[in-house]
């Protein structure tokens, strides 16, 4: 008899949380798509694809959306291969393991805008450290333009980010080490294994849900990524570094091409929803 | 005397596997302990150097090629930024909206949670997956739409406004986090509230909450950083200095003509600090919040 009551409990806890989430996001997001089809904010409200069209003729969209796949290729998988290699130095028996552990997490720990400022600073080509040492260590003044150069630019600004996203990477791997049962390890030295089949064949794989969940949440919040460029190069020099999130907001609030800059929006959409399906599949599945 | 001799090999044996393993021990120890000072130099580098500026003059800030330490360390730079400049405001701007965003979503999280943690309804396993997906809908999308919406109601450019949009950003992690944790606390606790008398809202708030503790104050200090990181919506949702955010006001000195180094890194050091604190004591918390389930499935 308790049964159809307790149904009702549960959505009824989570229906505060759902409703607010269809007010402030699903509510905008399907007004978005709306009008990228149609201006609903204008007289005419006609359906079009005139925007899509444009888009795909539009050689600069192209060109941002190459640059978003290079940052988030690029980021995520310098994140991945720095994360692992120190977490696995951090699973060692080290002294003040917290105090490495502290030094290792703290650039994760301050805003994307933040880092953004400081590592523009040091990339400054005067001012900026960066050519300064390597003028001290025999490079004669070079005078570096690493954020204005064309070339130069999107790795500047990927390395930079890699500064401060590997360590959420870490943290989590570290977390996954430290849970693998030591037994495994004897077990394995018993057998005479060496220490790289030890780590393809223990490691690894007991690292393998953990290293879904970073690599997901990772590309995820890559995609997304805004302040760290806005604040190094705001996209530039011409359109080297202007990932999505930054085209877009131009186009919405520099142009005001509100139609426009939702198509582009609902593009990016697709290919983070498409992207992800997995992961949410895999969460929704253990939960 | 075979039997004898066959104990010796052994003993030999071992020993060699022995020194073997001595040796790889030492060159993997070797490598440890370069990569961890290649971590401590690159991590912390980016730091000392935002540090030393912060300390210099503004004059010598410009001065080529670049100082490394301070010559004569000031505290100029802070000052100005303290007592001259509106930063102080956009601290405060920054707290109010960023606590404000972090409560909301932590307690509709904590609520929602309980709901999926403890209760099987239709449609759970796919409001779950909902949840989660509205992650992979970028800010950028929402903008336009919630800058129109908050036009229309009147809600742009004020506190309320704000902590709305962040909770796009918070709610979603919020409730599976105050999920994952709630999942850790045994059923039968709760259950035993029900039998006694309890309403689900009551074995809730008086059993489950207590011993979640932690783990909520760890939701809500997550929220918070989130929040108090983003740029996109303060800059969307806000105009003149009224109720500018920390972020906002930082990013506004870069586009200026001339770049005032000492008074910007001073400003970034403030503006970091309650990040570095409150990340650097909830780690543990956060990992398993985001992970919830990964290690035991």
């Amino acid at each position: 008899m308790s049964r159809p009551i307790r149904l009702n409990t549960g959505f009824a806890f989570a229906l505060p949380g759902l409703l607010l989430l269809l007010l402030v996001l699903g509510f905008p997001a399907v007004l978005a798509v709306a009008n990228s089809f149609t201006p609903i904010w204008s007289e005419a409200k006609t359906f079009t694809l005139e925007n899509y069209i444009k888009l795909q003729q539009d050689k600069q969209f192209w060109e941002s959306l190459w640059v978003t796949i290079v940052f988030v290729a690029g980021t995520v998988s310098l994140h991945m291969v720095f994360g692992l290699v120190v977490a696995l130095a951090l699973n060692t028996e080290i002294k003040f393991p917290w105090l490495f552990r502290i030094i290792a997490i703290v650039p994760w720990t301050i805003p994307d805008v933040i880092s953004g400022l400081v590592w523009r600073h040091m990339y400054d080509p005067t001012g900026g450290i960066i050519n300064h040492f390597l003028d001290q260590i025999g490079l004669q003044n070079p005078y570096i333009e690493w954020l204005a150069a064309p070339d130069l630019a999107l790795p500047s600004v990927i390395f930079a980010d890699v500064w401060r996203g590997y360590p959420f990477v870490m943290l989590i791997l570290l977390a996954g080490l430290q849970a693998i049962p030591r037994e495994l390890y004897e077990a394995a030295r018993v057998d005479g294994a060496s220490k790289l089949q030890e780590f393809r064949n223990i490691t690894l794989p007991s690292l393998s849900s953990m290293f879904q969940i970073a690599f997901a949440l990772d590309v995820i919040w890559q995609f997304r990524r805004f302040g760290l460029v806005y604040n190094m190069t705001a996209g530039g020099p011409g359109n080297a570094t202007d990932i999505l999130p930054l085209a877009i907001y131009r186009q919405y609030f520099k142009y005001f091409n509100f139609e426009y800059a939702s198509a582009m929006a609902v593009v990016l959409a697709v290919i983070m929803i498409v992207v992800s399906i997995p992961y949410v599949r895999m969460m929704v599945k253990r939960a | 005397m075979n039997q004898e001799l066959q104990a010796t090999t052994m003993t030999g044996k071992k020993l060699q596997v022995a020194a073997v393993a001595r040796r790889r021990l030492r060159t993997t120890t070797v490598l440890t302990w370069l990569i961890l000072i290649g971590v401590c130099l690159f991590n912390l580098l980016p730091f000392v150097f935002m540090l030393f500026t912060s300390l210099k003059t503004e004059k010598e800030a410009y001065t080529i090629p670049p100082t490394f330490w301070p010559e004569n360390p000031t505290l100029d730079a802070y000052a100005q930024v303290i007592i001259w400049s509106d930063f102080p405001r956009y601290f405060l701007n920054s707290t109010i909206v960023s606590v404000g965003a972090a409560i909301l979503s932590t307690l509709l999280g904590a609520l929602a949670g309980y709901g999926f943690s403890r209760f099987n309804f239709r449609g759970r396993g796919s409001y779950l997956g909902l949840v989660l997906a509205t992650q992979m809908l970028p800010g950028v999308l929402l903008v336009g739409p919630y800058f129109k919406m908050l036009v229309a109601v009147g809600l742009y450019n004020t506190y309320l406004g704000l902590i709305l949009a962040f909770t796009t950003i918070t709610l979603p992690f919020s409730v599976w986090m105050m999920k994952g944790f709630i999942d850790t606390v045994p059923e039968e606790m709760d259950q035993a509230a029900l039998v006694d008398g309890c309403t689900p809202l009551g074995s809730f708030v008086r059993v489950v909450l207590p011993v979640i503790g932690p783990g909520m104050v760890a939701t809500i200090v997550f929220a918070f950083l989130l929040a108090w990181g983003d740029l996109l919506w303060a800059l969307v949702l806000t105009s003149g200095d009224e109720n500018a955010l920390v972020t906002l006001g930082l990013s506004r000195l870069v586009t200026q003509f001339r770049i005032i180094w000492p008074q910007l890194m001073a400003g970034s050091i403030i503006a970091s600090i309650p990040c570095m604190v409150l990340y650097l004591a909830l780690q543990d918390y956060l990992v398993k919040g985001l992970t919830a389930g990964a290690v035991k499935g």
